[in-house]
């Protein structure tokens, strides 16, 4: 199963990396004399509202979830490898700070922090800005619960034998991160990587239905999806091409995640 | 009793930086403060000076309004935050209430079959395959879905609950049904119910207790977007509503309403873990 989620995602990824080598036209090109389409050989999911051609919207749409969603948990997981990392090794008054700053975004869920936030920067800007605004949310308000986990695991390295040994021996401090606490904490902060890239897909389609995601003309799962709101999904079952792409991947990654993380 | 007042105090605390921060943020974002009738060309500067008077924050004071018990009124809603969260909030409980006894119920019941037999099944394989779907789809596709299907939104919520009290209670489960103890009961012919209630379920309650917050927090995140689409007047909607409009007094109450459950359900779960 893991070899089969790995290969969906290479596949897709590769067909969303290389989009504007084979699609034939572009996801903002609007065929008037076609709105709302069927599908036919011409338009394989039929168009939408505007003329605008459903397979070619999903393939740049997955292309951006695809490639954005790991970078915004890459810079989820470096923020909390830093602020995570610095309040277990350093202890004291910093760990005190980080881990109430950590408290205060953990005491609001989640999504209604992503939302509120969200609505309060600029809605009207151009397609490319909203893609940059609603990925870095997502890095910089997904960091608090892995850095509690991060500074939980530098503690108790901390504390371990072979650190106290690696001290006593006389390692310097930069020695000591960087030949023993650095090569411990990696695998806990890619156990985290794998969780976050799934939730910040699920978060930003959930933004973009609501109407807070990546702006028009540009294409993401989340504003794909919106379309179910006014048409019939369930007689008009193109519609749901994204969701059946979008549980794909998501299931995909969930079966990549370290089995470790999934017992606990 | 230090402890638990140290407690409240935690609680208090997070709260109140919780209300603190959404109105900086709330005050400090773009755009934030202007008033739609200052783009009125025949408003003249003392108009514009008298909206920006009137759209003008004053910490201090509003902190005083609080302490006397006036949460502030809602522009948007053209009614007091106080009467608002009072109307809505009982249809939001409701909702969480129901959608998380019914994501408990469904997500342990179905664990329990899982978790029992050692070698894979069929029906760990579609148990397993049920709940990586439901976990894979947004809460927002699932209201969608719901409502095209005509089905109550609590559903939705409980569809969401669920998968993950499932996943969780499953793994914990049967590492207990693993252990050399409950062989032993086996082979004294102790039935399968009893094993489960007198040996297994009280080793893993600990850890099922501490999802319980978890489980609050998923359940209030997840009914912004519910209540959003399947139009149920509750909490949820207001506070889309209201971040939509950016409405700072109702957003700052909502946020501090939110914290507070939040933090009394892991304050809860962790004196029961203790």
């Amino acid at each position: 199963m893991r070899r089969f989620a790995i290969a969906l995602l290479a596949s897709l990824a590769v067909c969303g990396i290389t989009a504007d080598l084979w699609t034939r036209r572009s996801y903002e090109t609007q065929f008037r004399d076609f709105p709302d389409a069927r599908p036919s050989a011409q338009f394989p999911l039929g168009t939408d509202a505007l003329g605008r051609d459903r397979l070619t919207r999903l393939v740049y749409g997955t292309r951006v979830s695809l490639s954005l969603a790991p970078a915004a948990a890459g810079f989820s997981c470096v923020l909390a490898a830093l602020l995570g990392g610095t309040a277990g090794w350093a202890g004291g008054f910093a760990e005190s700070a980080i881990m109430a700053s950590a408290d205060l975004f953990l005491s609001v869920p989640w999504m209604f922090l992503l939302l509120m936030v969200r609505a309060w920067l600029p809605l009207n800007v151009s397609p490319e800005v909203s893609v940059g605004i609603t990925f870095a949310l997502l890095g910089a308000l997904g960091w608090a619960a892995p850095a509690r986990v991060v500074r939980a695991a530098v503690k108790k390295l901390r504390a371990s034998d072979f650190m106290l040994l690696a001290e006593a021996h006389g390692a310097t401090r930069w020695r000591l991160l960087r030949r023993h606490l650095i090569p411990n904490v990696t695998p806990i902060l890619l156990a985290q990587f794998w969780i976050a890239v799934p939730a910040f897909i699920l978060a930003e389609t959930t933004l973009g239905m609501l109407g807070l995601g990546i702006s028009e003309p540009l294409p993401s799962w989340g504003g794909l999806l919106r379309e179910i709101e006014g048409g019939d999904a369930l007689s008009n079952w193109w519609l749901l091409a994204p969701a059946v792409v979008l549980a794909a991947v998501t299931a995909s990654l969930q079966l990549l995640r370290p089995k470790k993380e999934l017992a606990s | 009793m230090r402890r638990l007042l140290a407690r409240l105090a935690r609680i208090v605390g997070i709260v109140f930086l919780s209300g603190i921060a959404c109105a900086m943020l709330a005050r400090y974002a773009p755009g934030s403060m202007v008033d739609e009738r200052e783009l009125n060309p025949k408003a003249g500067e003392d108009s514009i000076a008298a909206l920006r008077a009137e759209k003008q924050i004053s910490f201090p004071a509003e902190l005083a309004h609080y302490l006397r018990g006036d949460l502030g009124y809602s522009e948007s809603n053209h009614a007091s935050v106080g009467a608002l969260i009072r109307d809505r909030a009982p249809v939001t409980l409701r909702e969480l209430a129901l959608g998380l006894a019914g994501g408990w119920l469904a997500g342990f019941v179905f664990a329990i079959p899982a978790s029992r037999s050692a070698r894979a099944s069929v029906y760990d394989a579609i148990s397993a395959a049920g709940s990586g779907l439901l976990m894979s789809l947004p809460a927002a596709l699932l209201a969608y879905l719901s409502v095209l299907a005509g089905a109550p939104s609590v559903i939705v919520l409980i569809a969401v609950i669920a998968p993950k009290i499932f996943e969780f209670s499953k793994n914990l489960l049967r590492d207990a049904y693993r252990a050399a103890h409950i062989d032993t009961a086996r082979a004294r012919g102790i039935g399968e119910f009893r094993i489960f209630l007198a040996y297994a379920l009280p080793s893993v309650a600990p850890q099922i207790a501490g999802l319980a917050a978890a489980s609050v927090s998923l359940a209030i995140g997840a009914a912004i977007p519910i209540e959003a689409i399947c139009e149920v007047p509750g909490l949820g909607r207001l506070a889309w509503q209201a971040a939509m409009a950016r409405d700072l007094p109702l957003l700052v109450n909502l946020t501090m309403l939110v914290a507070l459950a939040t933090t009394c359900a892991a304050m809860l779960t962790e004196t029961e873990k203790a």
